[in-house]
C-alpha cells in the first residue's frame, strides 16, 4: 500500500483533527479523556458493558449524515477516520440540547455518571428513527446501565424527546459538515507506532494481499471482541488489519434466492434485511449486545472468533448458510457447520479470511424459530441458543435443521434429533422422540450462566415449544 | 442546635419550596458532561502522572518474589511502589482505612501488590503487567457454608447488638400450634455503581489534597491521616460529584491511600482509577448470609414466637451483616430472639451496601411470613396487619414508634395494585406460555440520624451560600440543601448557591444509611435558623415573629431587604444539629409495602417482572421528584437482588469470579417495567426539625421478597436460595403440556 496515509483524520465536533503517531490500539475513550481533555464521556467498565462512554459517529451516507452511537471504550482510534466524532460536550455548546433538557426535566440523571452515555444514545436516536414505545426504549438503551434511577425517568424522557426527529445545531450545520467530511483526506491507512503496525486497506484485493502477506496479523472488523484483548487481557497487538474500509465487504445483496452479507456489514445494517427474511432473525439480532455493540460488531466477527456461544452461528446453521472464505485471489465455500472444528478453533487457514456469508432465502412454508435463552433479557450472553428450521408437508416433516449454541465446545447441529424428526409425522410423539435424541447429540457443561442439567432440559423444551407453537 | 424534643411548627412547615418537585440543581451540569468527577480535575493538576494498581492474583498468602526490573525500565515509568519501598504507615484508620502494601502478606484477591506511576495511563498499565510475582499461597477460608460451624458471636456493630431475646423463644415456638422453620440464603453482592473509585492526590508542601469519590469525606480525611501518620487538619478531601456509591464509597480503599503515598514520593500529583474488575475484589461487597427463621403462630394468625438467626462471614476484625435487625421491630410476638454469628473468611472485605441488614434480612423474613400465611390459609396482607405493632416489641409500649404507617401502606397498595384479583393458589394464572403470579412484601428501614454542621453566608447581593462537607451521591442533596435554605431565608431557589463535598467546610453527616438529606438538611436548617436570628437582631426586630419572604424580612408593616443587612464581605454563620436521645425514646423507621406481578416462562423458567408498585411512608417528602427516583432506583436494585445479582465465589482460590458488568448482572431496561411509588402523607416531628425520615434505602427493602413471593404464586416454586435464577426454578416447573 504505497499510497496509504499515516494519520487519522476526522472531525471532533465541528473542528477537523488529525492524529499522527498515536498508538492505533489506543481506544477513542482513552484519547478523549486523556489527550483531548474531554472528560464528559465517562468510563464505567472499559469493555462495552455499561454505555457510559457512548459517543456518536456521524458519517456520510448517500446525500446525508448518519448518526450512530458507539462505545468509545471498544473502539480503536483509527475507527474515527473520515467521520465526525460528537461527544456530550458538543451538544451543549450553545444551550442544553433538547435531549439534555429532557434528562433534566424528567430527573433522569441522579449521580450523573451514566448520563452522558444516555444523552448520546438518545441523541443518535433522535437523528435516526422515532422511538415510539417502551419496548423501543428498552432496545435503544439496553447497552446503557444506570444503577441510580431505575430507568423509569430515562424512559419517560426518551419517549418525550425521541418521538420525532429533532432539529438541532447538527441538522442546521449538515451541509457544512458534509462538505468538510468530503474534504477530509481519503484512501487506505498504514499506521505505525513503535513496532506496531496497523493497516486499513480500502479494497478487497489489497486486503487479501495484506492478510496473505501477514498471516500473523489480527483481522479487525468491529472490534467488539478484539479491543477487549487489549484492554482486558492486556495483549499487545503487533500487527492489525482493519476491514472496515473495504467497500466490497460492506455489500448486502440478494441474488438468485441467496442473501449475501459481506463480512464487514455491522449488525445494525444487517438487521433490517435479516428481519425481512424472518422476524425471528430480526429479534435475534436485536438481542445481540446493544445498539452500540451492533453499530460496530459484525456477523463475520461473530463467526470468525469461533466462540461456542456466539449467537449467529446456530441460526445460520438452521438456515443452511455457507461461508465464502478468501486467501489471496482464491476463494472457497463452506457450509457454516463445517467451519467450527473445536473450541475456538476454526477452518480458517493462515492468510485466509471470511469474505461473506451466503444465506438461502427461506422456502415458502418453512418454519423458523430462534430462541436465545439468557439470564438477562438484554445485554447478555446466551446460556443456550436454539435455532430450528422445519418444513412440514401434509403433516409430515419434510425437512429439518436444528442447531444449538452453548451446548458444546462449538455451535453445532443436532443430527440425532434431526434424524428422529425427518420423514416422521409432525406430532407430539415424534417431538418427544427428538427430545430424547438430543441427549445423544450433546453433553453440555455447567458454568456461571447455567447448569448442565438446565441446558439439557431447555434444549428439549425448546423443541417442544417449537411443536406447540406450530402444531397445526 | 440540639434536637431533643419533638419539633414544633417551624418555617419548613410553610412548604413554599420544601416538599415541591424541583428539578435537581446540578442537572444541567451533569447532562452536559460538565460536572467534574474525581478523575477529571485536569486543571487542578495538568501535570498529574498516572497510576495503575496491580492486584494480587491469589486469595490468601504472601509475596515470595517480586521482579519489578522490567517495569522500572519501561518507557515513561516514574515509580514502582511495592511493599519493599512503601513508606511506613499507620495500621488502621477511620472509614475502614487500612495500610496498603505494608508487607508481603496478601490479605485478599486484588490486595495491591504494586503501583506503577508513569507519564501516561497506557505506559503505567503496560509496565504493571511486566511485573512478575511469585506467591506462596496459604489455605484460605472462602466458603461460608463450610465455615458456618466456626462462626462466633461478634462484638456489637455500633449500637447494634449481635443478639436480642425477649420471653422464652424456644418454649414459645415449641408450644405454637402452627410452626414454620425455614432457612434462606443470600449471596455476596456488589454495589456496581457506575463510576469506579478514583483519586487524584496533590501535595502542597506537607499538606495533602485528594480529589476522590467518597460518600464520607471526613471519614476519609481522618482515615487517610491515620494511615499516612499526619494531622487530619493537613488532609483535605474533596468529593464534589460522586458517580454513585450505595455504600461502596463510604470507605477508604487502596486508590486513596496509595495515590497519596505515590504523589508524596514523587512530589508530583498522581491520579488513578480502579479498573472495573478490581472494584469487585479490592473494595467491599455486601456479604452473603444464611438465615434461619422460625415463626410460631396461633391458628388464627397471631405470631407468638419469632426467631431470626443469621450467619455471615468477614475478614478478621470485620463486622457482621445485621440481617435480623428488622425482625426486632416489624412484627408483634411475645417470645422473640435474634442472633448474628460471624465466621472468619479470607474473601474480600464485606461491608455496608444500600440498606445493610434490612435489604437481605427482609428477603428472608418477608418470604417466611408469606410461607406462614400459606400454612395458615390466610391472606398474606391480613397476616401482616394482624401482627402490626405500634411500639418496639422488644421493649414494650414505653418505646412507641415515632410514626408508623405500615398497615396504611399495605392497604393502600392492595387497593391500587388490584390485590383482590390475586388467586392465592399458585400456578393458576396463565398468559400464553407465561405463568403469572402476584406477591407482596413489607418494608422497613431504620431511621438513622447523624450530627451535621453547615455554614450559611448571606452575600451583599442577597444570595445565600450554603457550605458543608456533605456529599451528593446522586440522591439530590444539592437540591434539598438549596430548597431548605430558600425556605428558611425566604428567597427563591435560584438565589441559593450550594457547595459541598469539601472537608475544609463544616463537617456534615455525609451520605450513608439514608441519613443524608434529613441529617445534613437539618444542619442547614440549624445554620439558617441562626442566620435568621442574627439578621433579625441586626434589623432591630424581635426574632420570634419575623417573616422571611420575597428576599426580605418583615415584622408588622416594617420590612428590610436581605442584602441591606449583609456586610460587604458577606455575613456568615455556622451551626450544627445535634440529635439527642429521641431515637432511643422512640423507635424510628420508614415503612413501605411492595406489590409485584411476575411472569415465569414455562419452557425456560425465565422470570420477568411485569409490574411493581411501592407505597412508602417516610415522614415529610422534601422533594417528591428526588424521593420518587430514589425509591424507584432502590426497587430496581431489589429486583436485581431477587433475580440476578450475585458475586460467584471461587471457593478454591478465594475470589469473586464474575468481576465485571458482563457477568455481574444488574438490571437492564427490559428487566424493569414502568414502576411507580406512592408516598403517604406523614410528618415525623421526632425525627428532625424537617420532620422527614430516611428514604434512600427504603425502596430496596423488601422488594426481593415481593418478587420471590410473586414467583411462588406464579408457579408454586419456592426458592430459598437467592438469586432466583432460571436453573434453580426450571426443575420444579409444571409440565409444559
Ligand atoms: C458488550 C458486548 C456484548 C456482546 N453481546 C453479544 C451477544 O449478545 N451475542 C454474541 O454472540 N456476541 C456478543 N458479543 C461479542 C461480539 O460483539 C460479537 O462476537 C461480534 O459479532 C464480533 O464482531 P466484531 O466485528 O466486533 O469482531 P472483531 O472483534 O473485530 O473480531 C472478532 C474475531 O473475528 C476475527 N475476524 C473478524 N472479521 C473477520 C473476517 N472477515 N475474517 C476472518 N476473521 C475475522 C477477528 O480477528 C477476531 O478474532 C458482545 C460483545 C460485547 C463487547
Ligand atoms: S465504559 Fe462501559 S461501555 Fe464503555
Ligand atoms: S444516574 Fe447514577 S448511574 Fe445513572
Amino acid at each position: 500500500m504505497t499510497d496509504a496515509r499515516d494519520s487519522v483524520s476526522f472531525l471532533l465536533g465541528h473542528a477537523p483533527r488529525e492524529i499522527r503517531g498515536a498508538d492505533p490500539t489506543m481506544t477513542v475513550l482513552e484519547w478523549l479523556r486523556g489527550k483531548a481533555g474531554l472528560c464528559g464521556t465517562k468510563e464505567g467498565c472499559a469493555e462495552g458493558d455499561c454505555g457510559a462512554c457512548t459517543v456518536v459517529l456521524a458519517e456520510t451516507v448517500g446525500a446525508g449524515l448518519r448518526y450512530r452511537a458507539m462505545n468509545a471504550c471498544i473502539l480503536f482510534l483509527p475507527a474515527l477516520d473520515g467521520k465526525q466524532l460528537i461527544t456530550v460536550e458538543h451538544l451543549a455548546e450553545r444551550a442544553l440540547h433538547p435531549v439534555q433538557q429532557a434528562m433534566v426535566t424528567y430527573h433522569a440523571s441522579q449521580c450523573g455518571f451514566c448520563t452522558p452515555g444516555f444523552v448520546m444514545a438518545m441523541f443518535a436516536a433522535a437523528h435516526t428513527a422515532p422511538v415510539v414505545d417502551r419496548g423501543a426504549v428498552d432496545t435503544l438503551l439496553a447497552g446503557n446501565l444506570c444503577r441510580c434511577t431505575g430507568y423509569r425517568s430515562i424512559a419517560d424522557a426518551t419517549l418525550d424527546v425521541c418521538a420525532a426527529p429533532v432539529d438541532d445545531q447538527f441538522t442546521e450545520a449538515e451541509a457544512t459538515t458534509l462538505a468538510v467530511l468530503a474534504a477530509l483526506p481519503k484512501g487506505p491507512l498504514a499506521l505505525r507506532h513503535g513496532g506496531r503496525r496497523f493497516w486499513a486497506p480500502d479494497s478487497l484485493a489489497t486486503l487479501a494481499a495484506l492478510v496473505e502477506a501477514y498471516p500473523e496479523a489480527v483481522i479487525l472488523a468491529g472490534g467488539t471482541d478484539v479491543v477487549l484483548w487489549v484492554t482486558k487481557q492486556f495483549r499487545e497487538l503487533d500487527a492489525v488489519i482493519a476491514i472496515g474500509g473495504v467497500a466490497e465487504l460492506r455489500e448486502l445483496t440478494t441474488d438468485g434466492g441467496v442473501l449475501r452479507i459481506g463480512a464487514g456489514v455491522c449488525y445494525t445494517d444487517a438487521m433490517a434485511v435479516l428481519a425481512g427474511l424472518h422476524p425471528a432473525l430480526g429479534e435475534l439480532v436485536r438481542r445481540i449486545g446493544s445498539v452500540q455493540v451492533r453499530n460496530s460488531g459484525t456477523i463475520g466477527g461473530n463467526i470468525a472468533n469461533g466462540s461456542p456461544i456466539g449467537d449467529m452461528p446456530p441460526a445460520l446453521m438452521a438456515l443452511g448458510a455457507r461461508l465464502v472464505l478468501r486467501r489471496g485471489v482464491v476463494t472457497r465455500e463452506l457450509p457454516i457447520e463445517d467451519f467450527f472444528l473445536a473450541y475456538r478453533h476454526t477452518a480458517l487457514a493462515p492468510g485466509e479470511f471470511i469474505e461473506r456469508m451466503d444465506i438461502p432465502i427461506l422456502l415458502e412454508g418453512a418454519v423458523l424459530a430462534v430462541n436465545k435463552v439468557s439470564k438477562r433479557p438484554d445485554q447478555d450472553i446466551s446460556a443456550v441458543c436454539g435455532a430450528f428450521m422445519v418444513v412440514i408437508a401434509d403433516g409430515w416433516v419434510a425437512d429439518i435443521r436444528i442447531a444449538y449454541g452453548g451446548m458444546a465446545g462449538v455451535p453445532a447441529r443436532a443430527p440425532a434429533a434431526e434424524q428422529a424428526l425427518l420423514g416422521r409425522p409432525w406430532n407430539e410423539a415424534t417431538i418427544r422422540g427428538a427430545m430424547a435424541a438430543i441427549e445423544e447429540d450433546f453433553s453440555p457443561l455447567s458454568d456461571m450462566r447455567a447448569s448442565a442439567a438446565y441446558r439439557a432440559t431447555v434444549a428439549r423444551n425448546l423443541l417442544l415449544k417449537l411443536y406447540l407453537d406450530h402444531a397445526a | 442546635m440540639d434536637f431533643n424534643e419533638a419539633a414544633g411548627t417551624n418555617p419548613i412547615d410553610q412548604t413554599r419550596v420544601v416538599g415541591h418537585a424541583h428539578d435537581r440543581v446540578d442537572g444541567p451540569l451533569k447532562v452536559s458532561g460538565r460536572a467534574t468527577y474525581a478523575y477529571e480535575f485536569h486543571n487542578e493538576a495538568p501535570d498529574a502522572a498516572y497510576g495503575y494498581m496491580l492486584g494480587a492474583g491469589i486469595g490468601k498468602g504472601r509475596i515470595e518474589a517480586l521482579d519489578t526490573a522490567a517495569a522500572e525500565a519501561a518507557p515513561g515509568v516514574l515509580l514502582v511502589l511495592t511493599h519493599r519501598n512503601a513508606p511506613e504507615q499507620g495500621k488502621k484508620g477511620k472509614g475502614s482505612a487500612r495500610a496498603q502494601m505494608a508487607s508481603a502478606e496478601v490479605r485478599n484477591f486484588d490486595d495491591p501488590v504494586a503501583f506503577v506511576v508513569a507519564e501516561s495511563f497506557e505506559q503505567a498499565r503496560e509496565a504493571a503487567h511486566m511485573i512478575r510475582v511469585r506467591y506462596v499461597t496459604e489455605p484460605g477460608r472462602f466458603d461460608l457454608v463450610a465455615e458456618r460451624g466456626n462462626a462466633k458471636k461478634p462484638e456489637p456493630k455500633g449500637s447494634t447488638l449481635a443478639d436480642t431475646a425477649v420471653g422464652d423463644f424456644e418454649a414459645g415456638f415449641a408450644a405454637a400450634p402452627v410452626q414454620l422453620d425455614v432457612t434462606y440464603t443470600t449471596p455476596d453482592q456488589s454495589h456496581a455503581m457506575i463510576e469506579p473509585h478514583a483519586t487524584l492526590a496533590i501535595w502542597h508542601c506537607d499538606r495533602l489534597t485528594v480529589y476522590t469519590s467518597n460518600q464520607m469525606p471526613n471519614w476519609a480525611q481522618h482515615g487517610l491521616a491515620s494511615i499516612l501518620q499526619m494531622e487530619p487538619t493537613d488532609v483535605r478531601v474533596i468529593s464534589r460529584y460522586i458517580g454513585g456509591g450505595f455504600g461502596s464509597k463510604l470507605f477508604v480503599y487502596g486508590d486513596i491511600i496509595i495515590t497519596a503515598m505515590a504523589a508524596r514520593k514523587l512530589q508530583r500529583p498522581v491520579k488513578m482509577a480502579l479498573t472495573r474488575p478490581q472494584i469487585f475484589n479490592h473494595t467491599s461487597h455486601r456479604p452473603a448470609t444464611i438465615q434461619r427463621l422460625r415463626i410460631g403462630a396461633t391458628p388464627d394468625g397471631a405470631i407468638t414466637a419469632i426467631g431470626h438467626e443469621v450467619w455471615c462471614g468477614n475478614q478478621e476484625g470485620g463486622t457482621f451483616e445485621t440481617a435480623a435487625n428488622q425482625t426486632r421491630l416489624l412484627y408483634a410476638g411475645k417470645h422473640r430472639m435474634t442472633s448474628h454469628r460471624l465466621a472468619v473468611l479470607d474473601l474480600p472485605v464485606g461491608n455496608a451496601m444500600r440498606a445493610p441488614g434490612e435489604a437481605v434480612g427482609l428477603m428472608a423474613l418477608e418470604c417466611a411470613v408469606d410461607e406462614l400465611a400459606e400454612r395458615l390459609r390466610m391472606d398474606p396482607i391480613e397476616l401482616r396487619v394482624m401482627n402490626d405493632t405500634q411500639f418496639d416489641p422488644e421493649t414494650g409500649p414505653e418505646r412507641p414508634f415515632s410514626s408508623r404507617k405500615f398497615v396504611e401502606c399495605l392497604r393502600t397498595g392492595a387497593d391500587r395494585f388490584g390485590w383482590a384479583k390475586r388467586n392465592p393458589k399458585p400456578g393458576q394464572m396463565r398468559d400464553g406460555h407465561w405463568l403469572i403470579g402476584i406477591g407482596v412484601a413489607g418494608a422497613i428501614r431504620e431511621n438513622l440520624t447523624m450530627k451535621s454542621a453547615a455554614r450559611v453566608t448571606l452575600d451583599p447581593q442577597g444570595q445565600v451560600i450554603v457550605e458543608s462537607s456533605m456529599t451528593d451521591i446522586g440522591t439530590g442533596t444539592y437540591t434539598v440543601h438549596a430548597q431548605i435554605a430558600a425556605e428558611m431565608m425566604g428567597v427563591p431557589m435560584e438565589r441559593v448557591i450550594v457547595h459541598m463535598g469539601d472537608t475544609d467546610m463544616p463537617e456534615a453527616a455525609g451520605s450513608g444509611g439514608s441519613w443524608g438529606a434529613n441529617s445534613s438538611g437539618s444542619g442547614v436548617y440549624a445554620a439558617c435558623d441562626k442566620l435568621r436570628r442574627v439578621l433579625a437582631q441586626k434589623a432591630g426586630f424581635n426574632a420570634d415573629d419575623v417573616v422571611f419572604a420575597g428576599g426580605k424580612l418583615s415584622q408588622g408593616n416594617r420590612s428590610v431587604t436581605l442584602e441591606s443587612l449583609a456586610d460587604p464581605q458577606g455575613l456568615s454563620v455556622e451551626a450544627e444539629i445535634d440529635f439527642g436521645d429521641l431515637t432511643k425514646r422512640y423507635a424510628q423507621a420508614s415503612f413501605g409495602a411492595h406489590f409485584c406481578e411476575v411472569g415465569v416462562d414455562l419452557a425456560t423458567a425465565e422470570v420477568r417482572v411485569r409490574r411493581l408498585m411501592s407505597v412508602a411512608a417516610a415522614g415529610r417528602i422534601l422533594n417528591p421528584k428526588t424521593a420518587r427516583s430514589q425509591c424507584i432506583g432502590g426497587m430496581t436494585m431489589g429486583i436485581g437482588a431477587a433475580l440476578m445479582e450475585q458475586c460467584v465465589v471461587d471457593t478454591r482460590h478465594g475470589y469473586f469470579v464474575n468481576h465485571d458488568l458482563a457477568e455481574y448482572h444488574v438490571p437492564v431496561h427490559a428487566d424493569i417495567p414502568d414502576m411507580d411509588v406512592i408516598f403517604l402523607e406523614e410528618l415525623d416531628d421526632k425525627s428532625s426539625p424537617l420532620k422527614a425520615k430516611g428514604i434512600g434505602e427504603l425502596g430496596i427493602c423488601g422488594v426481593g421478597a415481593a418478587v420471590a413471593n410473586a414467583v411462588y404464586n406464579a408457579c408454586g416454586v419456592r426458592i430459598r436460595d437467592y438469586p432466583l435464577t432460571l436453573d434453580k426454578i426450571l426443575p420444579h416447573l409444571p409440565p409444559m403440556v
